[in-house]
């Protein structure tokens, strides 16, 4: 399964899992707005994910507005493979991945 | 599911795109083996490489992307003038490609048509290109350091705005790989935009929300970068400018852009620009077929409105007349096209066969913008085909003889198309021996098809060559000498309609032209009548349309000529030449044509005015019938016979030469060909 929710009321835990494409983004979008809209923390890991398109990436991102906006911790968890990163560096993603490499980097 | 269609449909538009670039691939292949320094043709090579290379890998032909990949790199070297072009790496290449159709081909593009005859090619691509093996390169999405690599012209910056269209990535595309293609073509600036993006609960998942904006710094032109997004252009929003800006700018704009709010968003539901668009050729037939219909059904409207004194249906009649002809016009011209593709596909036969018999032939060409019908085109494959080969094989001389005759060391082969009235001339010309008119006349003698005291003229000999089983040749080769080209000719163009001419001068050389009609399905006509029968006569062939008095019959002292204006014209009694037994009425009506054998008038009762002509073929038991090219349904439900200027204009000709022979000629008289040659006319001239 590339991806799974464990969900609390406290923390929603979103983990990815191998290549994430458009065939996941519909469940990718479910498991997002159900996590945003029950708990008061939510976690999206990439530790086990390979590959992230650009429909991940925007979902991802449309997610932390989301969670900004209605008082939500959000927060994407690593480490992140340095091919990964890579990809959304090139793809101009930088102050995008910038913040969720950040945090990785960090431990968050 | 429609993902998995689209995702098809995707394929296959590749799959169209990239047979087109093949060609364009074959062509600038052998005009670089003419010209092997032209840095502008390794240009166009590489990137036409590289763009299958690219999207075959995009769409999942990755063994082909592998495979192409390696020729690519062969031509970077060349590009980079560490390798030189020879004849050894164009034939390599040639070969490739056959190869990279074959896979083209293939059910889902994984495997290549022959393994073997791939490695051996790639093997000595390598070898010649000085490149150590290395193993197939799967195109995924694997970040890798910006390669510059070098164009042919100074460097520069472009500013690219690509915005994917809603489909985009249902289709299958992935816009992180053209991004990675970009980088090949030279050091690239990027910056996504989340501006379009919408709140998480209104996104479409499947749907790419991001637009980017580059800059590219790199040698290539505006089309080499263009050429990278080239399978998802349309429905796309994709601006290339040279830079005004700086790239700190331009990463500041999009900065701007990212951090924007939703307020500020792109309108993502705004309509995609779509600038053109492939659409199925059984599709566009089956519109034609139907626009067809309603130019039946609208002539039928003409003829009840004609009956009725009713001025608003009247009106309503000429209004949808007129649409009518609009809508037909239109719909002939989508599938008009050049015949440019035709013609630049016989560079490489004619490279081949030039090459397996050790002849030297130059392929020149003229009018390969002219335009014609679609189905015209599709059918003209065969028999071109056939020409140039029986050219190559019996035409040209082999170089010693060239050299003996003071002839050029180089033959050519000259293809050209031009338009007359509604006919389009197709003619391949050749430089060569020419055909040996006794040589042909002794051999139908010694195969019965003709009699030993027969009196033909020349062209009626060179009729001969397009029989069945006929040759003259004394040796079968692999190319031609079976007989069985010519007949291939001469069936397709009596399929379409057309007629074959054929000039030729001993020594100087053979032209064979095809005279075909411009479109197989509407034209518009001029109906006329003879006594109860109705005829259509091709108003692109109409001049004007003059009276035939009694009187003017008297003047002429019975001689069938027209003083039309102090210029004598001769007419042919349409009556007559079908064998109409009715009354001829006092005042008949000449119609002045223009024939390609100068202009004729045709003699008939009435003209009954224009009309747009749905042409339906006669079937095959008429197929042989001279001066009749087809029929149409009237507005009332009758039919009438289409009529062929030009072969009543030869039909003419020839009896006014050879006096009339055999049966009249009823539009159901059944000839044994509609060959002829041309009469008074030198060879055409050949580069």
């Amino acid at each position: 399964m590339p991806l799974t929710l464990e969900s609390s009321d406290s923390l929603s835990k979103i983990s990815l899992e191998g290549e994430i494409d458009i065939g996941c983004a519909a469940e990718l979008q479910g498991l997002l707005v159900h996590a945003l809209g029950s708990s008061k923390e939510v976690q999206v890991s990439l530790g086990s994910a390979t590959d992230l398109d650009v429909t991940a990436v925007q979902l991802i991102w449309a997610a932390r507005r989301a969670a900004s906006a209605s008082a939500v911790e959000f927060a994407v968890t690593g480490p992140v493979s340095e091919p990964l990163a890579s990809t959304l560096l090139q793809a101009g993603f930088e102050d995008f991945a910038a913040i969720e490499i950040e945090s990785l980097a960090t431990g968050t | 599911m429609s993902a998995v269609s689209n995702s098809d449909q995707f394929k296959q538009s590749f799959r169209e795109e990239a047979r087109e670039i093949l060609v364009d691939l074959e062509s600038a292949l052998l005009e670089l083996n003419e010209n092997p320094v032209d840095l502008e043709l390794v240009g166009r090579i590489f990137r036409g490489l590289h763009t299958i290379k690219g999207s075959g890998a995009m769409f999942g032909f990755e063994d082909l992307a592998a495979f192409t990949h390696n020729l690519e790199n062969a031509f970077d070297e060349v590009r980079n003038g560490r390798l030189q072009v020879n004849s050894e790496l164009i034939d390599l290449t040639l070969s490739a490609l056959d190869q990279i159709r074959a896979m083209l081909e293939d059910g889902a593009g994984v495997a290549p048509a022959d393994p073997a005859a791939c490695a051996e090619i790639l093997s000595k691509v390598r070898q010649l290109a000085g490149i150590s093996p290395e193993k197939p390169t799967r195109e995924k999405a694997v970040p890798h350091p910006p390669v510059p690599v070098l164009g042919v012209g100074p460097l520069r910056d472009w500013h690219i705005h690509f915005a994917p269209g809603a489909d985009m990535m249902r289709n299958g595309a992935n816009p992180f790989l053209l991004l990675q293609e970009l980088r090949q073509l030279g050091s690239l600036s990027v910056r996504a935009s989340m501006a379009a993006v919408p709140p998480l609960g209104e996104q479409d998942p499947e749907r790419c929300y991001v637009a980017w904006e580059m800059v590219l710094t790199t040698a290539s032109d505006a089309d080499a970068i263009r050429d990278v997004f080239i399978f998802v252009e349309d429905g796309c929003e994709l601006t290339i400018e040279p830079s005004p800006m700086c790239a700190a700018e331009v990463t500041a704009r999009a900065l701007e852009d990212q951090r924007s709010q939703p307020t500020g968003r792109r309108s993502y539901d705004k309509p995609d620009n779509v600038s053109s668009l492939r659409v199925p050729a059984a599709k566009l037939d089956q519109f034609v077929d139907l626009v067809g219909e309603l130019v039946t059904v609208q002539a039928r409207l003409s003829e009840i409105a004609a009956r009725r004194d009713d001025p608003e249906f009247a009106e309503v009649s000429e209004e949808i007349e007129r649409l009518t002809s609009a809508l037909r016009e239109n719909s002939m011209n989508i599938r008009m096209l050049p015949i440019r593709a035709t013609f630049e596909k016989f560079r490489r036969l004619v490279h081949d066969l030039a090459r397996d018999l050790g002849k030297d032939v130059e392929l020149t060409m003229e009018g390969a913008d002219t335009e014609l019908d679609k189905t015209v085109i599709d059918q003209l494959g065969d028999p071109l085909m056939h020409l140039i080969r029986n050219s190559i094989d019996h035409g040209i001389e082999p170089a010693d003889v060239r050299a003996s005759q003071g002839k050029p060391a180089v033959a050519t082969i000259h293809l050209s198309a031009r338009h007359s009235g509604a006919s389009v001339l197709i003619a391949v010309s050749d430089d060569g021996a020419g055909i040996d008119a006794q040589a042909v006349r002794n051999r139908a003698i010694e195969k019965g098809v003709v009699a030993a005291d027969a009196e033909l003229t020349e062209a009626e000999i060179f009729a001969l060559i397009f029989q069945p089983g006929f040759s003259t040749a004394k040796q079968v080769t692999d190319v031609s000498g079976r007989g069985v080209g010519m007949d291939v000719v001469r069936q397709r163009v009596d399929s379409l309609r057309g007629t074959i001419d054929v000039v030729s001068k001993p020594g100087l050389g053979t032209s064979v032209t095809l005279r075909l009609p411009l479109t197989l399905a509407i034209i518009d006509g001029l109906l006329v009548s003879i006594g109860d029968a109705c005829f259509v006569l091709p108003l692109a062939n109409t001049l004007e349309c003059i009276e035939l008095t009694r009187a003017d019959i008297e003047r002429a002292n019975g001689k069938h000529v027209a003083n039309v204006r102090d210029e004598l014209i001769p007419y042919i009694r349409l009556r007559e030449h079908f064998n109409i037994r009715t009354e001829r009425p006092a005042i008949e009506q000449i119609m002045v044509v223009e024939t390609e054998e100068g202009r004729f008038g045709f003699v008939v009762d009435q003209v009954l005015g224009n009309c747009q002509t749905v042409i339906k073929n006669l079937g095959r038991f008429y197929r042989h019938v001279q001066a009749v090219s087809g029929a149409t349904i009237l507005g009332n439900g009758t039919v009438a016979l289409i009529l062929d200027p030009q072969r009543l204009a030869q039909d003419a000709l020839r009896s006014v030469t050879h006096g009339p022979r055999g049966h009249p000629a009823s539009p159901c008289a059944k000839t044994s060909s509609r060959t002829s040659s041309v009469l008074d006319r030198t060879p055409t001239p050949v580069n």
